[in-house]
C-alpha cells in the first residue's frame, strides 16, 4: 500500500495542504485531481522529499519514504527535466544508476526501455535534439528504468499529442498490471475516468472526494434525474415536492432530488403534462463530479 | 538485470562527479580553453629557449701549431663572455677553404714577422676581432718581457664580491611564481564558472528536481565540485609538469630545486583555492535559474577573485611588505598571496601553517551555510533569489 497520510504543509501564511490523505493498492492506478493551485504537486514533492511536510507522511509498506527506499519510486516531475546536452541513451542510463542500477545493467535497461519507446535509433541524439514529444518519452523512461516499484508521475500527459498519451497511458496500465501503484495528477479528467482504478480530488486543501469513479458516481446518482417532456409548459417542475430544477431546456429538464424524494411522484408529474420521452437517472461525468466537488465545499466530503 | 541496490553517499557523490567529468571532456569551451593553455605555456618555453640560447661561439681557425695560441684565445674569449673554439689547419689553402665554407669564423695567420693576419669572409665581428686581437697582443707582450728578461710577473688578482649573489635566482623565483599565480587565477575562473554553470543548467533544464529525489542536495553539490576540481587538477598538474619539465629539459632556470617546491605550493593552493571558490561560484549560482543571470551573481566573486590576483602580483615586488603579509593570512586571497611569499622570500613554517588553517575554516563555514543556501534555492526557479529568502526556503 502506497500512502498519504494527513499531510499539512504551508508555505509562510498560505496553508496549501491541509490534512490530504489516500491510499494506493499495489497494481492500481490512482488519478489525483484538483484546480490549479490546489497543491497536487506540492503532495507528490513530499512524496519526494522535495519538500519536507509540517505534519503527516507518506509511507509504502507501512515504512515512511525515506531517501533509500524513494530509490524504488520512478518520479515524473512537472516541470520536465533533463540535461539538455546529454545524449538520450547516457541519460537514461545515468538515472538508472541513480536509482541503484549497477552500470553494466543501466545500460541494458535504458536501451531496452528507449527500444520500447520508439527511440532506439535516438540514443546516440542530445536530448535538446528531440522533439518534445520524444523528450517527454526520455522523461518517461527516465522514471520507468530503474524498475520501480511505485511510480508517481506529475501531469505526465500534459503536451502529448492523442497518439503520446495512448502509448504513455498503455505504458502505465502495463505497470499497473505489473503491480505496481501508479499515482499521477491530471486535468484531463476523461484520461483519468477512462484509466483510473480510483480517483482523488484535491480542493482547498483537503481531498474532498476520494473512491472509484463508480463510487463517486453512485453518490451522486440518485440525486440528478433528467426527464424530458417536449409537450410540457414551462416551469412544469416548479413546485414539486423534494425536487429542485437545475436546468430545464424546452422541456428538456434536469433535476436534483432530495435523498428521501419519491421518483415515481416525479414521473407522474411529468405524465401529467403529456407525453414523457426520456426518464432516467443523470450519469455524472468525472469533470460534473470535479465541478461538484471543487465548486462547493464539503459537498462531497467523503472517507476513503 | 539485477535488482537495484541501495547506494552510498560516496557512490552517489561518484557518479554525479563522472558525469560533471565526461559531460566536461567532451565540452567544445573546455577543450578549447585546454589547449589554448597548453599551447601558452609551451610557446612560453618555447620563447625563453630561443632568448636564452643566443650565446655567441666563434670558432677561429690556426694556421700550424695552436698550443700556444689556443689558451690565449680560449681566456680571451672569456673574459669578453664569448665562447671559443679553435682549429688547427696545416696550410694557408686549406684554412682559407674552411673560411670560405663558413666551417670557422676566421682564421688567424702569424707569419714570420711581428704581423699577425686574420683572414675572414667578409668582415671579422666586433667581438671576434676583440678575442684575436687581445690574444695576439697578450702573446706578444709576454714574449717581449720574456725577451727583456722579465720572467714571474707578479699581476695582483682582483677578487669579486657580490651583494646580492642570489639576486638573479631571487628574480627566478619571482617570475616562476608570478607564473604560478597566473596559472593559478586562470584555472580558478575557469573552472569556478564551469561549476556555476553546471549550476544553473541543473536549474534551467529543471532536471535538478529529479536528481533531488534521489540524493540530498550536498551531495549534488559535492559530487559536481570534485568531479569538475579533479579535472582541474589534472589541468594543473599537467601544466605544472610540462612547465617544470620543460624549464628543467631547456635548462631555463639557475634554480631547479626552487622550481619544483613553487610548482609543487603552486598545485596545493588550488587544491584550496578551488574548493573555496568553487562551493561559493556554485552557492551564487544556485540563486540564478537562468545563464543569463549568471554574470551578475559570480561578478562579486570574480572581482575577489580579481582583487587576489593583483595582490598576488604586487606580493612579487614587495614579498616582505604588509599588504602581502596581512592578504597571505585573509581566506581567498591567501592562495594567490602566499606562495609568491613562499617562493619570494622567506616564509615561516608556521606562517604557512596558520595560513592554511584559516583557508580551511573558511571553507568549512562556507560548504556549510554555502550548503543550506543551495538546498534552498535549488527548487525555486524563476526570477532572482535573494539569500535570506534561499535560507528560509531551506527551513520549509
Amino acid at each position: 500500500m502506497l500512502e498519504f497520510d494527513a499531510l499539512h504543509k504551508s508555505f509562510g501564511e498560505i496553508g496549501v495542504l491541509e490534512g490530504v490523505g489516500f491510499t494506493v493498492a499495489p497494481g492500481s492506478m490512482f488519478g489525483f485531481c484538483g484546480s490549479n493551485g490546489a497543491g497536487k504537486t506540492t503532495t507528490m514533492r513530499i512524496a519526494m522529499g522535495l519538500v519536507r511536510a509540517d505534519a503527516g507522511e507518506v509511507r509504502w509498506n507501512g515504512r515512511p519514504l525515506d531517501q533509500v527506499s524513494r530509490r524504488r519510486v520512478g518520479y515524473m516531475p512537472e516541470e520536465r527535466g533533463l540535461y539538455p546536452k546529454m545524449k538520450v541513451g547516457e541519460q537514461v542510463a545515468y538515472f538508472a544508476k541513480l536509482h541503484g542500477v549497477g552500470a553494466a545493467a543501466a545500460t541494458t535497461a535504458a536501451d531496452e526501455w528507449l527500444e520500447r519507446l520508439g527511440l532506439g535509433a535516438r540514443r546516440g541524439d542530445a536530448v535538446e535534439k528531440l522533439s518534445l514529444g520524444n523528450q517527454q518519452r526520455v522523461q518517461l523512461a527516465a522514471a520507468l528504468v530503474s524498475r520501480p516499484e511505485v511510480l508517481i508521475l506529475d501531469e505526465p500527459f500534459s503536451g502529448l499529442d492523442p497518439i503520446g498519451v495512448d502509448s504513455l497511458a498503455e505504458a502505465l496500465l502495463d505497470q499497473a498490471r505489473a503491480g505496481v501503484p501508479v499515482v499521477f495528477s491530471s486535468h484531463q479528467l476523461d484520461l483519468v475516468e477512462r484509466l483510473c482504478d480510483s480517483v482523488g480530488i484535491l480542493a482547498r486543501g483537503r481531498m474532498v472526494a476520494t473512491g472509484t469513479v463508480d463510487e463517486l458516481r453512485r453518490r451522486e446518482t440518485g440525486r440528478l434525474l433528467r426527464v424530458v417532456v417536449p409537450d410540457a409548459v414551462p416551469r412544469w417542475a416548479d413546485g414539486l415536492p423534494g425536487a429542485r430544477v437545475v436546468s430545464e431546456q424546452a422541456g428538456d429538464t434536469l433535476l436534483e432530488l432530495a435523498p428521501e424524494t419519491d421518483d415515481q411522484a416525479v414521473l407522474a408529474a411529468a405524465l401529467r403534462t403529456g407525453r414523457v420521452t426520456h426518464f432516467a437517472w443523470q450519469q455524472p461525468s468525472l469533470v460534473e463530479l470535479f465541478r461538484e466537488a471543487v465548486a462547493t465545499p464539503a459537498a462531497l466530503e467523503v472517507t476513503a | 538485470m539485477t535488482e537495484p541496490g541501495p547506494l552510498s553517499s560516496a557512490s552517489l557523490i561518484r557518479l554525479v562527479a563522472l558525469r560533471e567529468i565526461s559531460a566536461r571532456v567532451r565540452d567544445k569551451n573546455f577543450i578549447i580553453s585546454s589547449v589554448v593553455i597548453l599551447v601558452l605555456l609551451i610557446g612560453t618555453l618555447g620563447l625563453q629557449v630561443a632568448l636564452s640560447s643566443g650565446e655567441e661561439t666563434s670558432r677561429i681557425g690556426v694556421l700550424g701549431d695552436a698550443s700556444v695560441l689556443e689558451p690565449a684565445l680560449v681566456a680571451q674569449g672569456e673574459a669578453l663572455d664569448v665562447g671559443v673554439e679553435v682549429v688547427e689547419f696545416d696550410d694557408e689553402a686549406a684554412a682559407r677553404d674552411a673560411v670560405e665554407a663558413d666551417d670557422v669564423d676566421g682564421v688567424l695567420v702569424t707569419g714570420e714577422g711581428a704581423d699577425a693576419e686574420l683572414l675572414v669572409q667578409q668582415s671579422a665581428g666586433g667581438t671576434l676581432q676583440n678575442v684575436v686581437q687581445g690574444a695576439v697582443a697578450q702573446l706578444a707582450v709576454a714574449e717581449q718581457l720574456q725577451a727583456a728578461g722579465i720572467e714571474g710577473l707578479a699581476v695582483p688578482e682582483v677578487t669579486v664580491t657580490a651583494l646580492d649573489p642570489q639576486a638573479d635566482q631571487d628574480g627566478q623565483r619571482i617570475v616562476v611564481a608570478i607564473i604560478g599565480v597566473a596559472v593559478l587565477y586562470g584555472l580558478l575562473i575557469l573552472f569556478g564558472q564551469f561549476v556555476a554553470q553546471g549550476v544553473v543548467e541543473e536549474k534551467s533544464s529543471r532536471v535538478v528536481e529529479l536528481l533531488l529525489a534521489t540524493m540530498k542536495p550536498w551531495q549534488l553539490l559535492a559530487g559536481k565540485i570534485l568531479g569538475l576540481g579533479l579535472l582541474g587538477l589534472v589541468q594543473i598538474v599537467v601544466i605544472a609538469v610540462i612547465g617544470v619539465g620543460g624549464a628543467l629539459v631547456f635548462d631555463i632556470v639557475d634554480i631547479p630545486g626552487d622550481l619544483i617546491g613553487t610548482a609543487v605550493a603552486v598545485v596545493l593552493w588550488f587544491v584550496l583555492g578551488y574548493a573555496f571558490y568553487a562551493a561559493i561560484f556554485a552557492v551564487a549560482a544556485s540563486l540564478v535559474s537562468r545563464q543569463e543571470d549568471l554574470t551578475t551573481v559570480v561578478m562579486p566573486t570574480t572581482l575577489v577573485l580579481v582583487v587576489a590576483f593583483v595582490v598576488g602580483i604586487q606580493a612579487s615586488a614587495a614579498p616582505d611588505g604588509t599588504l602581502a603579509v596581512v592578504t597571505s593570512y585573509v581566506p581567498g586571497l591567501s592562495p594567490l598571496v602566499m606562495p609568491v611569499r613562499q617562493a619570494a622570500g622567506e616564509v615561516a613554517l608556521w606562517e604557512i601553517a596558520l595560513s592554511v588553517a584559516l583557508m580551511m575554516l573558511a571553507i568549512g563555514l562556507v560548504v556549510r551555510l554555502g550548503g543550506r543556501i543551495y538546498s534552498g534555492a535549488l527548487l525555486r526557479t524563476g526570477g532572482k533569489l535573494k539569500v535570506r529568502e534561499a535560507l528560509a526556503a531551506e527551513r520549509a
